[in-house]
């Protein structure tokens, strides 16, 4: 076996080992490299930037604990920034393993800006029907939550006054990890009831919401643990995004650096097999 | 019993289908009455769909457990940790924290549900990386494209390639913009004209597998 072979077919445990310490070195001793912020975010910044205070917000947080690294300070950035601007949150859920997760996310953030619960913001919680809960709320918003997750009738609650339905809603943003997300709350919800949009995902997701964002039928979308970063660089609170990107460079750089190994180890056995094949002619 | 097996559901669909088509052109008070009515349908029966994935669950692993199949240790763990959580669940009456104190349900869901899924989604960090390494090679003109692109867009979304070759950053978000999202466009496009046709062809009783292959 050739060097080349012996690289190729490396033990995957050093790869693990590699990755984990790329992980790992950068979280004990961040850099802290600039990071640009890109026009999808500023989208999404600039649009609640400019909605007046007691505008209505709604907040989707369609993820798992399977996806709480990314999307949880995208979260924990769009609720300061709601609640910086005095508008009036409504938080909810799609996806029912996310519940309790939601929960705890909007009750910190909402202590952290001395927001009260009912006046200033309410956590509808997770209702059965997936796409269709975004269908009922255009239709009638007390029909699809007749009352909140704490358990309170939602109707009458100083928070929700003046809003019947979607229609009701200055902006929305999902944060999707998967289906219904944001491309749920774009068929089912924006369409038919007609408010603005925003959108944030993971990573892996992003590109296939480009096109949702190239003929404006969402209005900014924040990537993954990047758009977190970015996020929080414009309100100005330094949190677990920017932490983690020195980590995520690390492993990025690790990778392609591992993808550009095997390459050439990979062009250096195809030449060999092609010298020795002429040879053997 | 054919009649009630299959020209009833095929009725109900065809019916249905041509009444919520129409239903989103129709903005009369009547027809978005009707939509709410259906939607608060779909809620319950949702609801429904719940009850019977857990019990099919506890089912096709109860016949593993029964039988000693290959792997019944794993459908054990799976039935003792459903029926401690819907146990738990119970007990703390859904909630997770109460007045600010977290339940025993809290505590299952932050301790072992959060870490778990983080767990399992970390993981494909690393299996990727590794994956990757093996199997990210130029063989053809195609592959080494996407292998390019690949590389740009994963030095631009990250500040150390920003800092490294300037120039990754806009020239990942120009394959995001311009090449990614037209290729994405043409299949949604596609993939919308497929469910259309399928949609019609499900209206019309052409395509009938969702009723199920049993016996008539």
């Amino acid at each position: 076996m050739t060097f080349a072979e012996r690289m190729l077919k490396i033990d995957r445990r050093i790869i693990f080992l590699v990755i984990g310490l790329c992980t790992l070195l950068p979280l004990l001793y961040p850099v802290g490299l600039p990071i640009k912020i890109s026009p999808e975010v500023r989208g999404v910044y600039d649009y609640i930037e400019s909605l007046p205070e007691g505008a209505v917000f709604l907040l989707s947080l369609d993820f798992d604990p399977a996806s709480k690294p990314e999307l949880h300070p995208q979260a924990i950035s769009l609720l300061r920034h709601a609640f910086r601007k005095n508008l009036r949150v409504i938080a909810m859920t799609l996806w029912v393993s996310g519940t309790g997760m939601a929960d705890q996310v909007v009750t910190q953030v909402a202590r952290e800006m001395g927001k009260e619960n009912g006046k200033d913001y309410v956590f509808l919680g997770w209702s059965p029907g997936g796409t269709a809960v975004i269908i009922n709320m255009g239709q009638d918003l007390y029909g699809a939550f007749p009352a909140d997750y704490n358990g309170k009738s939602t109707k009458g609650l100083p928070v929700l006054q003046g809003i019947a339905n979607l229609r009701d809603v200055n902006y929305a943003v999902s944060l999707g990890a998967g289906n219904p997300g944001v491309e749920a709350w774009y068929v089912f919800g924006k369409d038919k009831y007609k408010f603005e949009l925003g959108g944030g995902c993971t990573g892996v997701m992003a590109p296939g919401l480009y096109p949702l964002l190239r003929s404006g039928q969402i209005n900014g979308l924040i990537g993954g643990l990047r758009g977190a970063a970015e996020y929080e660089i414009l309100i100005d609170q330094k949190g677990k995004a920017l932490a983690g990107m020195d980590a995520q460079s690390a492993t990025h750089l690790a990778i392609i650096v591992l993808v550009i190994i095997c390459n050439l180890f990979y062009f250096s056995m195809r030449k060999q097999a092609k010298q020795q094949g002429y040879s053997g002619a | 019993m054919i009649f009630l097996r299959r020209q009833v559901p095929l009725l109900i669909t065809l019916i249905s289908g041509l009444v919520f088509a129409a239903q989103y052109y129709v903005p009369h008070p009547v027809s978005e009455q009707m939509l709410t009515s259906v939607t608060k349908w779909l809620q319950i029966i949702s609801g429904f769909a719940l009850v019977l994935g857990v019990s099919s669950l506890f089912h096709v692993h109860a016949v593993k457990i029964r039988r000693k199949e290959a792997g019944w240790g794993y459908s054990f763990v799976l039935y003792v940790s459903m029926l401690g959580t819907i146990a738990v669940g119970l007990w703390s009456n859904g909630k997770e924290a109460v007045d600010g104190t977290m339940t025993a349900f809290g505590w299952v869901y932050n301790f072992m549900m959060v870490p778990l899924q983080g767990t399992m989604f970390a993981i494909l960090a690393f299996f990727i990386a590794s994956a990757a390494y093996r199997s990210f090679r130029a063989r053809s003109r195609e592959a080494a494209v996407l292998l390019i692109a690949a590389v740009i867009v994963m030095m631009g979304r990250v500040p150390l390639g920003e800092y490294l070759i300037p120039l990754s950053g806009d020239l990942s978000q120009w394959i995001l913009n311009v090449l990614n999202a037209s290729v994405r466009r043409a299949i949604l496009i596609g993939v919308s004209l497929g469910t259309v046709a399928l949609s019609i062809k499900i209206i019309f009783g052409m395509e009938r597998s969702y009723l199920g292959g049993g016996k008539e």
